[in-house]
């Protein structure tokens, strides 16, 4: 059939390695700021709307939500140019596979000047091609971020953001407080029969657990859901109880945890911390009281469960609470559920502090040889990070879609207009029908502003998590692009080990006592060598600054 | 003449075990198009097997109640005709070519198709490619890079030179040409295979969506796939509060299956069709002897 020479070969291979080089420039663009002023707003400071002194397009990757697909028509765009005299011109993309395109086109150099919906660290992956701006150097255009970081005392969270070369490259969305979202959601009627009390703490959740047993013995008072491989299954149980715990697992996983006393790194799934949760849920496993299925089933099936009052707990958020939690169980006479404050364990009334950072823009290096450079900056320090841009992209206009004020707690949505669990039947919805609350622009804010979307149930929650005190972030360890290679090798082995014998112990597969065998074995996997790194590059950090 | 008792014994036999086969492969579908009309409850507490419970039509009228949906619809179909008739004809001309022993070079032309079956420029430098073509936003970056697909083209190839090559001599005794015998005698003769290329490029291209998710940065320019599949990813993800709405819910539980059913129903209604070419192509060799 096929007869492929020698020659041939070498060919393609020529051929193939040139096209790959076509595809890397290096040049640094950082030079004055005075070619790229046109349009700009002289002395702009926080506190001031931006209006761009000529009409001006920027164009932006705009991520299509399913729930509400992008339109043109959306009242939003009207008034974001009325008050800016900035057009935004979009891509649309599927929100279902928006990374993936991010990453082609601005690996490929062909990026819209704004990209939206970035997570830390997903930005990193492009710092080395040269396709996106270090904002950090360009903060000084923006007084209402500025503002913000040092009113709400966000600079230790944004040093996490830092690149070995002493800049961040994306623009953050700013959150005043931590937002506690996820919680266990209990049957409370099943609760008052028997007389119990919503347990406080962990340790009173066990107790809780096993008088539920004991009044029905035939079935596990707690399955769980969000399950999704790769991690250990029943991630945001594993994540809670981490956070109470003083380490990270589950979806707070992290395999570098800041030890504040020893002033080090050390590994997450090492900590005797880590011992101690995977002790604890061993313990409800072996007495029956957590499903063992929790770790492995969909979430489907675990909330067939709930639906059917073969469990009684069940992990949740504001809105799977409503949605899922409190429908599923509307064929159950006289059933209620409330999503319990988040139960403490030995770290007290604390909640960690990472989570007050948000996703955010990056700025492709196309934007930054604009003549309107200066001026996009101002546009975007005053739609994503001032109050009154913020307000405009989560409710819109006052006196049109919303009355009244987030600060002082007269916000009222307007009664033809619906969202989420407010104004449940009316005839537009907020997102679909205006364009705003739109993930693209409306995230981060004040807690008053944060407030302002919560039913009262949620304020209640809210009321009682915001007197938990938010704890220090650890400092950052900035790795160079090399090390970072090395180190996504050792991360993905040791966490994949990390999972598996998490499960293990839980389960009862593994005995507990071989817990210094297994901390051995993350040894032998290269957890010493990563901490290292990591604590060099702390290091190097510290001494820089 | 009456049947003797082992042959019934066997038709009988016969007839459980195909209606079983049928029965077997029948059952996912209906279990789908039921799905599809059935209310968010049942179908997450697992009631639904062959018949709607709760009927609800808020999926598909959701679905089919948008624009973009038929305009995306419109798209995948006349991206799927255009590519597939570009795609039949630089495929047959390619596979009849490599199939003459005599031709020159043409180890060096089976190497170049068969080349790209294992490297390829790799997604980035594609997307340079294509943009700096200019073909983005257009049916072109659709319906070319892909246009022939070397599997097929081998398969084509196999079977032109199983034809005998003493009708092509004959053929050429009476008078036809290169392009002559091509269309007068082998294609006639190829109805089978090229019914199959047919439907092996139809349905590639009716379910593909990268290319179009890829190379199209406006809405209206994408394939129905495109669409469906961002549809499946908001319901699947809780992760937006605006999931939270009842519709989204119903949306949530029950847009695999209205998806299924749409996508499945074009290539269900044109297979029979097709299928009676399938059938001509297992007599051909049959006739020949």
């Amino acid at each position: 059939m096929a007869h492929l020479s020698r020659r041939q070969l070498l060919a393609a291979a020529g051929a193939a390695a040139a096209v790959s080089m076509a595809g890397c420039s290096d040049d640094d663009g950082t030079g004055g700021l005075d070619d790229s002023r046109a349009g700009a707003m002289d002395g702009f400071k926080a506190g001031d709307q931006f209006k761009a002194t000529e009409p001006l397009t920027f164009s932006i990757m705009m991520l299509s939500n399913q729930a509400y697909p992008f339109k043109e028509n959306w009242p939003f765009w009207a008034e974001l140019t009325k008050r800016t005299n900035v057009t935004l011109r979009a891509t649309a993309v599927p929100g279902s596979d928006y990374n993936q395109k991010r990453s082609v086109v601005v690996s490929a150099g062909q990026a819209p000047m704004i990209i939206p919906k970035t997570y830390h660290p997903d930005e990193e992956a492009f710092i080395a091609g040269g396709a996106i701006v270090p904002v950090s150097d360009y903060v000084e255009l923006m007084p209402h971020y500025q503002d913000k970081v040092r009113r709400w005392n966000l600079q230790g969270n944004l040093e996490s953001y830092y690149q070995q070369d002493g800049k961040y490259y994306l623009l953050p969305g700013l959150h005043e407080n931590v937002w506690q979202d996820y919680s266990l959601a209990m049957r409370t009627d099943v609760l008052t029969k028997l007389g119990l009390a919503v347990p406080a703490t962990w340790d009173e959740l066990t107790t809780t657990l096993r008088e539920l047993r004991k009044a029905y013995p035939d079935r596990y008072p707690f399955s769980d859901r969000w399950s999704t491989p790769p991690s250990p299954g029943a991630n945001n149980l594993l994540g809670i109880l981490s956070d109470s715990y003083g380490t990270k697992a589950g979806w707070a996983w992290n395999p570098a945890y800041w030890d504040a006393a020893a002033g080090k790194f050390v590994f997450s799934g090492a900590m005797d911390q880590y011992r101690q949760i995977v002790q604890y849920l061993a313990t409800l496993v072996s007495e029956k009281l957590l499903d063992p299925e929790s770790f492995t089933q969909t979430d489907d099936s675990a909330k067939q469960k709930f639906a059917n009052g073969k469990s009684f707990v069940i992990s949740c958020n504001a809105q799977t609470l409503v949605s899922e939690c409190r429908k599923d169980i509307a064929k159950i006479p006289g059933a209620t559920v409330a999503k319990i404050p988040l139960p403490t364990g030995p770290m007290g009334a604390t909640l960690p502090g990472e989570s007050r950072l948000e996703n955010g823009l990056m700025i492709s290096k196309k934007a930054r040889e604009s003549k309107n450079f200066v001026a996009m900056m101002q546009f975007i320090d005053w739609l994503w990070y001032s109050d009154d841009g913020l307000l405009f992209s989560k409710w819109g206009i006052a006196g049109d879609t919303y009355t009244g004020d987030v600060d002082d707690g007269t916000f009222k949505l307007s009664p033809q207009v619906k969202w989420g669990g407010l104004n449940p039947g009316a005839p537009k919805e907020l997102q679909v029908d205006y364009g705003y609350f739109n993930g693209v622009f409306a995230y981060g804010g004040s807690t008053a502003m944060l407030n302002s979307q919560f039913s009262d149930e949620e304020k209640q929650f809210q009321a009682v998590m915001n007197k938990r005190t938010p704890r220090p972030v650890g400092p950052p360890h900035p790795l160079s692009p090399d090390e970072r290679e090395q180190v996504t090798l050792w991360e993905a082995a040791l966490e994949d080990h990390v999972n598996q014998q998490t499960l293990r112990f839980i389960l009862g597969q593994r005995p507990l006592s071989e817990w210094d065998a297994y901390v051995g074995e993350l040894k032998t996997k290269g957890m010493d060598k990563y901490l290292d790194l990591a604590n060099k590059a702390y290091q190097r950090f510290k001494d820089k600054k | 003449m009456t049947p003797t008792r082992g042959y019934r014994v066997f038709q009988a036999a016969n007839g459980v075990v195909l209606t079983l086969v049928v029965v077997v492969t029948l059952f996912p579908f209906v279990n789908i198009l039921a799905r599809s009309f059935s209310g968010e409850h049942a179908i997450r507490s697992g009631q639904v097997t062959l018949w709607p419970r709760g009927f609800n039509l808020t999926t598909p009228h959701r679905v089919m109640s948008d624009s973009l949906f038929w305009t995306n619809y419109r798209n995948t179909v006349v991206y799927t005709v255009v590519a597939t008739a570009i795609s039949i004809v630089l495929t047959t001309c390619y596979a009849y070519v490599l199939s003459k022993k005599h031709l020159k070079g043409r180890g060096l032309l089976v190497g170049i198709a068969v080349l790209t079956m294992f490297f390829n420029g790799g997604l980035i430098p594609n997307y340079v490619l294509v943009s700096s073509l200019g073909l983005r936003n257009t049916l072109w970056a659709i319906v070319l890079p892909n246009a022939i697909s070397v599997f097929n083209l081998l398969v084509m190839k196999a079977f032109f030179e199983s034809l005998p090559p003493e009708l092509e001599e004959a053929a050429a005794v009476d008078g036809l040409g290169t392009y002559g015998t091509l269309w007068r005698i082998v294609l006639p003769l190829s109805k089978a295979v090229i019914a199959t290329m047919l439907l092996f490029y139809a349905v590639s291209f009716w379910n593909s969506w990268f290319a179009g998710f890829l190379y199209m940065d406006r809405q209206e320019l994408f394939p129905v796939t495109v669409y469906l599949r961002n549809l499946i990813a908001g319901a699947t993800t809780g992760s937006d509060y605006s999931t939270a709405s009842d519709t989204a819910l119903q949306i949530a539980a029950s847009i695999q299956a209205v998806t299924i059913v749409l996508t499945m129903l074009p290539v269900l209604l044109v297979y029979p069709f097709v299928q009676r070419f399938f059938v001509s192509g297992v007599l051909l060799g049959a006739v020949k002897g």
